[in-house]
């Protein structure tokens, strides 16, 4: 649970991590002082991490079982195209009540049904067919927005009735609802990964394949629970984004990958897998929002927040090698002495 | 039979290739003439090196996606440079392009070889790093064909062999061919005849073993993302010359795509097998279809569509026969 995270079994990363995240927000705070620290900021954050932060979650479960999943953002695509498609064809300026309601959820049970299956797909090959992750979601990557491609021939579906763009722009009292439903559903995956048997059964499986299959865990049944999740996921982000943006696209959001995998990388996650937290993830997701925030307060250009996010990825993974090295080294003392 | 999966691979993919061109002739006739095919191999040969250097790098076990980055950096810079030096000469171009190369691929190397960080992430950091640097360094103006030194220009018009058509044009064979049969000699030498080639594939099948057997895993993979580097400049002047324009956006974002290709062509993601052969098979059949798709009815958004299908057709195939082979044998990986 977050809760016992943060307050009982806290390790020393996570910690740092909250203190690195902390002293950011003060610093920004400090340097904006009337933009960053302003109502419309955070406003603007809270609505802008949903749609990433769920791209992050399921990137971050598929990499604790030591793979990764390129092709989130294609399978968002496609699934956001789907449920643009069921939108636009079938409603009219004069659709209105039940039938209203029946036609958007049948649009966004659509999508996340799509997007599972993407993620089955995804499990199935890697799973059955033994095709490395990488690989894999690399091919299902470039399947899937190419299904987008040649539905869409690369233009957007547009034009979505007011009540589905509350998903995106609506609110629940103070919070912003895609934020709600981002912080259920980061809710609701932490638990699974920490409290459940699945859950603990995807860590083991990330640290040692071998042994977990020689443990009686069935590797295949689980990598294709994880990326029917990840996907599932992605789906559900696609729903907030198309609404946020009242039209679907293939390609929207490709930016979001790189970012997914640094905030995954920062949040503790090793990519060889079986290690890392949820409560991690989530803290570097805020940390990549402040910064991105940021650098569009501060007047970066797009290329220039490119360079930085490469960067970032870089010294953040050579930080933990340099970590990972000195503590080795220190256990290797302790045994002598 | 482990030795025959390569072989097979390969065969299919020239049953393929060579069933596919005789379906679309069969649409446009116009397919089937020498004119297209040099045509083709003008416009593929960029891809063909760039190419090469997946492989390479596949075979070591790993995977680039900055490859991209790293070609057009060195050939926006080699053109910028010859601009500024005002020395009109290509062999100085080839010289600054890959001495570009050669340095952004040592940074790979460096990082992966002694920070042992993971190749795909590495390279994803370096390919947001590399080419986020160039625009906002170098610039993001492009350069026309007005503008462009002389050398590029001509480099790209040269042609080895010329004669006039049926119809009274003038066909040639560009000179594009040279430089790529160079690397291709080369690529091939190094992998079979020379201790560093054997190195490669030695670690890109099991690591452990290699470094046991005395091999000096660090260094053997600086060089080969060195040595990538340096083909990615060859390909960056190739580029330059070739569509006398150059707009550092550009070429980025196609990576995948070459990544697919040489994957296609039967090179192991797990690393140890994959022959030159094989790569440029699968980047022969990437590009027919590219430049096919529109005879056949289909738009260019189609693309994507085949050549994921075809990666996954492929790979899975092989995957499968790897992971049955490895059952059989009893190997747990």
């Amino acid at each position: 649970m977050l809760f016992n995270g943060i307050t009982k079994k806290m390790d020393s990363s996570l910690l740092i991590l909250l203190v690195v995240t902390i002293i950011l927000i003060v610093v920004l705070s400090i340097l904006l002082p009337n933009t960053f620290l302003s109502l419309r900021n955070f406003q603007s954050m809270a609505y802008q991490i949903p749609e990433f932060g769920l791209l992050a979650l399921a990137m971050a479960i598929a990499m604790m079982t030591g793979g990764i999943d390129l092709s989130v953002i294609a399978n968002a695509n496609l699934s956001g195209i789907l449920a643009a498609i069921i939108l636009t064809q079938n409603i009219t300026p004069d659709t209105a009540g039940s039938q209203l309601i029946l036609i958007i959820a049948l649009s966004i049970l659509s999508a996340l049904a799509l997007s599972a299956i993407c993620g089955l797909l995804n499990g199935l090959l890697i799973a059955y067919l033994g095709i490395p992750a990488i690989l894999a979601t690399l091919g299902t990557m470039i399947f899937f927005s190419g299904i987008g491609m040649a539905i869409t021939e690369g233009r957007g579906v547009v034009g979505f009735p007011d009540l589905f763009l509350y998903i995106g722009f609506g609110k629940i009292s103070i919070f912003p609802l895609p934020l709600v439903i981002f912080i259920i559903a980061a809710f609701i995956v932490g638990v699974i990964m920490d409290k459940t048997a699945p859950g603990q059964k995807i860590y083991l499986l990330g640290a040692n394949p071998v042994a977990a299959r020689f443990s009686g865990i069935r590797n295949n049944v689980i990598i294709i629970k994880t990326y029917m999740l990840t996907g599932f996921l992605a789906g559900l982000s696609s729903i907030i984004m198309i609404s946020r943006v009242n039209s679907a696209k293939v390609g929207y959001g490709h930016t979001y990958l790189l970012q997914a995998i640094l905030v995954v990388v920062l949040g503790g996650v090793d990519p060889a897998g079986g290690k890392g937290r949820i409560s991690g993830v989530l803290l570097g997701i805020i940390i990549l929002q402040a910064l991105q925030s940021a650098f569009t307060l501060f007047g970066f250009d797009p290329y220039s927040k490119r360079l930085i996010w490469g960067l970032m990825l870089l010294i953040v993974m050579i930080i933990n090698f340099i970590n990972a090295k000195r503590k080795e080294r220190v256990r290797r003392v302790k045994k002598i002495a | 039979m482990l030795n025959k999966i390569p072989k097979t691979n390969e065969t299919y993919l020239v049953i393929v290739i060579v069933v596919y061109s005789i379906i679309v002739t069969f649409v446009n006739k116009s397919f089937m003439s020498v004119e297209n095919f040099f045509d083709i191999l003008r416009s593929g040969t960029g891809v063909a090196i760039l190419g090469v250097g997946v492989l390479v790098v596949l075979l070591s076990g790993g995977i680039d996606v900055s490859f991209t980055a790293i070609a057009i950096s060195s050939g926006y810079i080699a053109v910028k440079a010859i601009m500024a030096l005002g020395i009109d000469n290509l062999l100085l171009a080839f010289i600054i392009s890959c001495s570009i190369g050669i340095l952004l691929g040592a940074i790979n190397g460096i990082i992966i070889a002694y920070f042992k960080l993971p190749t795909l992430i590495t390279t994803l950091g370096t390919l947001n790093l590399f080419h986020g640097l160039l625009l906002t360094i170098v610039g993001t103006k492009s350069v026309n064909a007005g503008q462009m030194p002389k050398c590029f220009i001509r480099f790209g018009a040269a042609k080895l062999l010329t004669f006039t058509s049926a119809r009274g044009t003038t066909v040639g064979l560009s000179v594009f061919i040279i430089p790529l049969i160079a690397v291709i000699l080369l690529t091939w030498f190094l992998l079979k005849y020379t201790m560093l080639g054997r190195s490669i594939y030695a670690i890109g099948n099991n690591m452990e073993s290699a470094m046991r057997a005395g091999i000096n895993v660090a260094k053997t993979q600086l060089f080969v993302y060195c040595y990538v580097g340096f083909l990615d400049g060859i390909m960056g002047v190739i580029t330059v010359s070739e569509v006398r324009w150059v707009n550092p956006v550009y070429l980025v974002g196609t990576e995948l795509t070459v990544i697919a290709a040489v994957v296609i062509g039967g090179a192991r993601l797990t690393g140890g097998s994959g022959t030159i052969f094989g790569a440029l098979l699968g980047i022969s059949l990437v590009t027919i279809l590219n430049s096919t798709l529109v005879f056949l009815g289909l738009s260019s958004s189609w693309m994507d569509f085949f050549v994921g299908l075809i990666m996954i057709l492929s790979i899975g195939y092989t995957s499968y026969q790897n992971k049955i082979e490895n059952q059989r044998l009893l190997i747990f990986k």
